[in-house]
């Protein structure tokens, strides 16, 4: 990967996956990101016995990787005043600060924002938080199954209201990934900015402002209309005035998801793709207009032929239809995806148990056409002494430190 | 030996970062004495010396006078005065979702 972020240097204080993520995004970018963690425990993300379900392994933490490859770690006792002492070092360095401690932890530990800015006043503080830095819920934590998923409107949203009960995330991070992307995007910006004016900026995403975003289009019709979309139980069949959308199942209960919003220019091809290529003809799908009025005949057709052959066929069947549809994958199905791996979505790093390599997801932006070339995840506090050293702090100095708990 | 210097493993790829020594404290791996220069010519790691080491874990021993900084992985595991060497692990707080 082009290293856009080169030469500029992130001091994370931050734990889980939502900001720390934003750390690894830079870090796959080029970006020299110090993660600081503490002496004994480490990042909590490291602590995870069950993660989506799964039993994790000792050892091999894919979980851990996916927010902080690319990193190095250095173990720091940020509530011993000493250790403080070091971050404050760091920040002389650094072109940003990144975290997800609270306001009254930051205030408690003196690294908010105006303790970093006495020590480094051009330097970017970005704050990742669950409800945002501002309101009467500034202090209070969160995680993406409370503010991205359940609090935000979200669970409701793609839950039939047929289901007793909403459904759950089911992606571990799913909110925290996104969200952290959002992160190192305003970050980027806000370090654009500072180039051009030399104005150094606060940053701030929270998890709700991720979900409010990433359902910005819902939020806004229900602002202006007062009504809401809402998820429908699955069924096989078109969406109302539109029978090239909604899903349809295959004889051996595959999905094909038909969607192709402006239907105009391939009703045509895809009558031919079901052996029907008389029904282009038909009075009440030769045109949009009659095609769009006559959903539910063109669902009613278009549900049984789908019907009569297995998902396979239609994959196939379906390469040379000139509209818009997708199977139905499962994340196995995914991971074999020719198409994705055609676009470097996984790349490798060295698995510290010196096992096979983990293979990881890449983050969404690829800058020209190159895959992502980092290193694995930092064990808990590998390079104090190395990245004390390149401070100026001496050896001695490093182990009193040691001695009285300041770092590992 | 003093901090900072360079171990390299006569049994397999292991090499390590002196972080803290003791006294005249004698390091193995794989059951053979370390070397402050690369070995070229190995000998395998023997008996109980063979659980292996990871990159990136500080290896100390009981008494805490030694930490050893994983920087290579191998085959061999370490010991100091023949006593075989424990990982200083992180202890997270545990966590389920």
């Amino acid at each position: 990967m082009t290293q856009v972020m080169k030469g500029i240097r992130v001091l994370e204080v931050a734990q889980y996956t939502f900001v720390p993520a934003a750390g690894a995004i830079l870090a796959d970018w080029g970006a020299d990101v110090i993660k600081i963690e503490h002496p004994t425990r480490g990042d909590n993300q490291r602590g995870f016995i069950n993660l989506g379900g799964i039993t994790t392994k000792p050892n091999r933490s894919p979980f851990v990787e996916h927010p902080n490859r690319g990193k190095r770690s250095v173990g720091v006792d940020i509530s011993n005043p000493e250790g403080m002492e070091i971050i404050y070092e760091f920040a002389k360095t650094a072109d940003v600060f990144l975290t997800n401690y609270l306001p009254h932890q930051r205030q408690r530990m003196k690294f908010d924002v105006e303790h970093i800015r006495a020590i480094n006043p051009d330097i970017i503080y970005a704050r990742g938080s669950a409800y945002g830095d501002k309101g009467p819920e500034r202090n209070s934590g969160g995680f993406d199954g409370t503010a991205f998923w359940n609090r935000s409107g979200i669970a409701h949203a793609m839950t039939p209201e047929e289901l007793e009960g909403p459904l759950s995330q089911g992606i571990p991070a799913f909110g925290d990934s996104i969200g952290a992307m959002n992160i190192a995007g305003g970050i980027s910006a806000a370090l654009f900015h500072r180039l051009r004016t030399g104005e150094a900026t606060e940053v701030d995403v929270s998890l709700l402002s991720t979900a409010w975003w990433a359902s910005g289009t819902t939020l806004d019709i229900a602002l202006d209309y007062n009504e809401a979309p809402r998820n429908r139980m699955p069924t096989s069949g078109g969406n109302r005035g539109n029978a090239l959308m909604g899903n349809y199942w295959t004889s051996d209960r595959g999905t094909i998801n038909m969607c192709t919003l402006s239907p105009a220019p391939h009703i045509r091809s895809f009558f031919e793709h079901i052996d029907r290529p008389e029904l282009a003809d038909d009075e009440r799908f030769a045109t949009v207009e009659a095609f769009m009025q006559n959903w539910e005949a063109a669902s009613e057709i278009i549900k049984s032929a789908f019907s009569m052959q297995p998902l396979n066929f239609w994959r196939e069947k379906l390469k040379t239809y000139s509209g818009q549809w997708a199977p139905v994958q499962s994340m196995f199905e995914m991971m074999r995806d020719e198409q994705a791996l055609a676009n470097d979505m996984i790349f490798e790093v060295e698995a510290a148990d010196g096992g096979d390599p983990i293979k990881l997801v890449r983050g969404p932006v690829q800058f020209d056409h190159t895959p992502v070339t980092t290193t694995r995840a930092p064990v808990m506090a590998e390079h104090t002494e190395i990245a004390l050293m390149e401070l100026g702090i001496e050896w001695d100095r490093i182990e009193e430190l040691k001695q009285n708990g300041a770092i590992a | 030996m003093k901090p900072g210097t360079k171990l390299y493993s006569a049994t397999c790829n292991t090499e390590v970062m002196v972080i803290r020594c003791g006294e005249n404290a004698a390091i193995e791996c794989g059951g053979a004495p370390m070397s402050t220069s690369a070995v070229d010519t190995k000998t395998e790691p023997s008996g109980e010396h063979q659980n292996g080491t990871m990159v990136g874990k500080r290896y100390v021993d009981e008494a805490g006078t030694v930490e050893l900084l994983c920087t290579k992985p191998g085959t061999g595991s370490l010991a100091m005065d023949g006593v075989a060497m424990g990982i200083k692990d992180a202890k997270p707080l545990p966590s389920s979702d």
